[in-house]
């Protein structure tokens, strides 16, 4: 049996989204090198933003109604008394903006990117010395016996310290406890 | 007919009850586990996607109140400036934390002692530190040994640590040049593949779930284990109410399941691993006869001293692009300069500061924590100038155990089971405002040194009560702590409770590093006293 997926901006008509164009442009307009936010948001975009949030139509609906005027400027000063229904506006008009592959690309922006690890090359901050500075400053921690800062006899002092400590411990030859 | 007991009835399976169901299924225990969410599949987490930004702010909300999901509980917030945070499936708020892993400090355990306030632990650090290893190893912590502002270790972190990314280096420069402590954060969050699990690819989506499983959430770290030696999860399971026998012991557990049929769990030991919302939820909502006030309540103190970390955001901003939307959402680097009292501030005891990702451009472009919000011709810039161009100093400040702040339960509202919902009363205290107005005012000067031109503030932010703590506290006497120092209810010899409820104060570090070996050490006792252990006829 053939299914029919409900179209999720069936529920704003072509008025509302006229008003939602409109308010679009006033917030996110055609500038420095970008495409206006009342250009992008079609109703693809649109129905992408409510198929992913179904929640966000009733507050869009009662931010897009008609008894607000045709004037976009006092639209949005009447929904400063609606937070919850002029949040719902601008993130439907934002979240359909930037997350079309132009707008992307014009802000340089690839998406969330899957980037490899690499953590068996050495940090820079060990190669710039600051672990060393750090180290160089001596144990900080407060020692709760004396509520004091603690002392630390041979606390390493530098990472070439600290990594031998490991390769010690590693090959079993580290001996007891370190504290004073 | 009733169910053979359990040895263990854990109710709960997030980081505290995976680690006590493994650690006691691994030992031989009937371990079973009653567990109100369900299984997720990661495939499903929305980081990876297009309406990720969409998804985060609804159906991955790190609010129950704002999700609204069926297998949420509602929580009344409106005497709290502070939301509580977390999440309910099989692997609890693991799935959604961001996977810094610091330790409490060693001057943590003993503020009475040092600073004159709260109380003293009744264990401290260095007993802590086997378990440390041991959760360590279990979870896969990826960090640069040798932090200064901790006692020298024993054992390193299993993996080495993950970048720093752009942003964390300029501010270890300036905190170089400042002579500030700075170090490469600690995180639960593979650098490398480990125990079967693969390495993280610096999404920054980890509040959302990890898709990679890079992360540590116990649905991967922990249940498949403690599932292969024999530990029974029940998920869509509402506990409603613990229930003792006429000798005081508990007996096991009411349930709910989805379609709302009761169930009893039978135990010889219960064990609540329910977060500090909703493990007093649980302890009042067990009152009877012989527990007027709630189960394990003699001494009054089930539900209060809730402590959650106020939390400040100081967002520097710079001119060169950081590409700073990726980076693990655990932390970058971390700060502790300002980590101990010093009383000429005028406030005792401090915060940790946790350098983090700035998110992707629909939080950019939106009115920002701070309030700013640009749109008009200027909205163009404001993004280009925004997006991956942020540092932002995450401080979290130790908050003192105060009786005032306390869950209740609410006497008009439910949740969808008709099980009544936690009510939070919480106060941010003047020694935090001062702390957390000290600490905002050098976090400033870190990222101004570091080079930002620009910073924004988020003085206290609403939903940042990630961390739920203090509401079943541990200690020797028994008339001033619900648990003994074993986790173990004074009035109640057979139930222990081992999430973050135990904890005596609160440090000022993320606590699940040190809320799960607390668990382990419990379960560790558990084992050790099995033949001691009374229980139920």
């Amino acid at each position: 049996m053939k299914t029919t997926e409900v179209d999720p901006i069936a529920g704003l008509d072509a008025a509302a989204r006229e008003r939602f164009t409109r308010v679009a442009d006033l917030l996110i307009p055609a500038a420095h090198g970008m495409p206006s936010a009342g250009e992008i948001v079609n109703e693809d975009r649109l129905q992408f933003v409510l198929r992913s949030r179904p929640d966000l139509l009733v507050p869009l609906q009662a931010a897009l109604r008609p008894e607000l005027g045709a004037d976009v400027e006092s639209r949005l000063a009447a929904l400063a008394t609606e937070p919850a229904n002029l949040s719902a506006l601008q993130l439907a008009i934002v979240a359909g903006y930037y997350t079309d592959r132009r707008v992307r690309e014009l802000i340089g922006y690839p998406g969330q990117m899957a980037i490899e690890v690499k953590s068996w090359l050495v940090p820079p901050y060990l190669d710039e010395g600051l672990i060393d500075a750090v180290l160089a400053r001596g144990p900080m921690w407060r020692d709760p016996a004396t509520g004091r800062r603690a002392i630390v006899r041979d606390a390493p002092r530098t990472y070439a310290e600290r990594f031998l400590e490991t390769k010690q411990k590693t090959e079993g030859g580290r001996d007891g406890d370190a504290r004073a | 007919m009733p169910n053979e007991p359990a040895d263990v009835l854990i109710i709960g399976a997030g980081p505290s009850g995976a680690v006590v169901a493994k650690r006691l299924a691994e030992a031989g225990f009937k371990v079973v586990c009653l567990e109100q969410g369900g299984w997720l599949d990661r495939a499903d987490y929305p980081g990876n996607k297009l309406d990720w930004e969409l998804q985060a702010r609804r159906q991955w909300a790190t609010s129950p109140n704002i999700r609204g999901l069926a297998v949420d509980y509602p929580i009344v917030e409106d005497d709290t400036p502070v939301s509580p945070l977390m999440y309910n499936a099989v692997g609890g708020s693991s799935i959604i934390f961001a996977g810094a892993w610091p330790r409490a400090l060693p001057s943590d355990f003993r503020v009475r002692s040092i600073d004159g306030v709260a109380d003293d632990w009744p264990i401290d650090y260095f007993e802590l530190l086997p378990y440390f290893y041991r959760t360590d190893r279990d979870f896969g912590i990826s960090g640069l040994p040798g932090d200064p502002a901790y006692p020298p270790d024993d054992e390193d972190a299993p993996m080495p640590p993950l970048p720093i990314g752009s942003a964390g280096m300029k501010v270890a420069r300036a905190h170089t040049k400042l002579g500030w402590h700075w170090w490469p954060e600690f995180n639960s969050i593979n650098s490398t593949s480990y125990d079967g699990r693969r390495p993280c690819v610096q999404r920054s989506t980890c509040q959302s779930g990890c898709n990679e499983g890079a992360k540590a959430s116990t649905d991967l770290t922990h249940w498949p284990k403690a599932i292969a030696r024999g530990a029974t999860l029940i998920t869509d399971a509402r506990v409603r109410r613990i229930e003792t026998n006429p000798k005081g012991l508990a007996t096991g557990a009411t349930w709910l399941d989805a379609d709302g049929k009761e169930h009893f769990e039978p135990a010889k030991v219960v064990v609540l691993a329910a977060n500090a919302i909703g493990t007093p939820r649980l302890l009042l909502l067990s009152a009877s006869p012989a527990h007027p006030d709630g189960l394990g309540n003699s001494s009054g103190l089930v539900g209060k001293r809730l402590m959650m970390h106020p939390f400040a955001n100081v967002a520097g901003l710079f001119e060169e692009p950081l590409m700073s939307w990726q980076g693990q959402f655990g932390d970058l680097i971390e700060s502790l300069e300002f980590y101990e009292t010093d009383e000429k501030r005028g406030f005792v005891r401090g915060a940790r500061w946790g350098l983090a990702p700035t998110g992707g451009p629909v939080n950019t472009a939106l009115p920002s924590r701070a309030g700013e919000q640009i749109w008009g011709p200027e909205h163009h810039l404001h993004v280009r100038s925004h997006l991956g161009h942020g540092a932002n100093w995450g401080l979290f400040a130790e908050d003192l155990p105060d009786e005032a702040n306390r869950v209740t339960l609410s006497s008009t509202v439910a949740d969808s089971s008709g099980v009544p919902a936690p009510e939070v009363h919480y106060t941010m205290a003047d020694n935090a405002r001062r702390m957390l107005d000290f600490h905002i005012e050098r976090a400033t000067e870190s990222l101004v040194e570091a080079g930002a031109f620009k910073i924004d503030v988020d003085r206290l932010m609403r939903y940042s009560g990630w961390h739920l703590l203090g509401t079943a506290r541990m200690g020797d006497d028994s008339a001033a702590s619900v648990l003994d120092r074993w986790n173990r209810a004074h009035d109640v010899p057979n139930l222990y409770v081992v999430d973050g409820s135990c904890f005596v104060t609160s440090s000022g570090v993320n606590p699940t590093s040190t809320i799960v070996a607390i668990a382990l050490r419990a379960a560790d006792h558990m084992v050790e006293s099995r033949f001691e252990q009374q229980v139920p006829a």
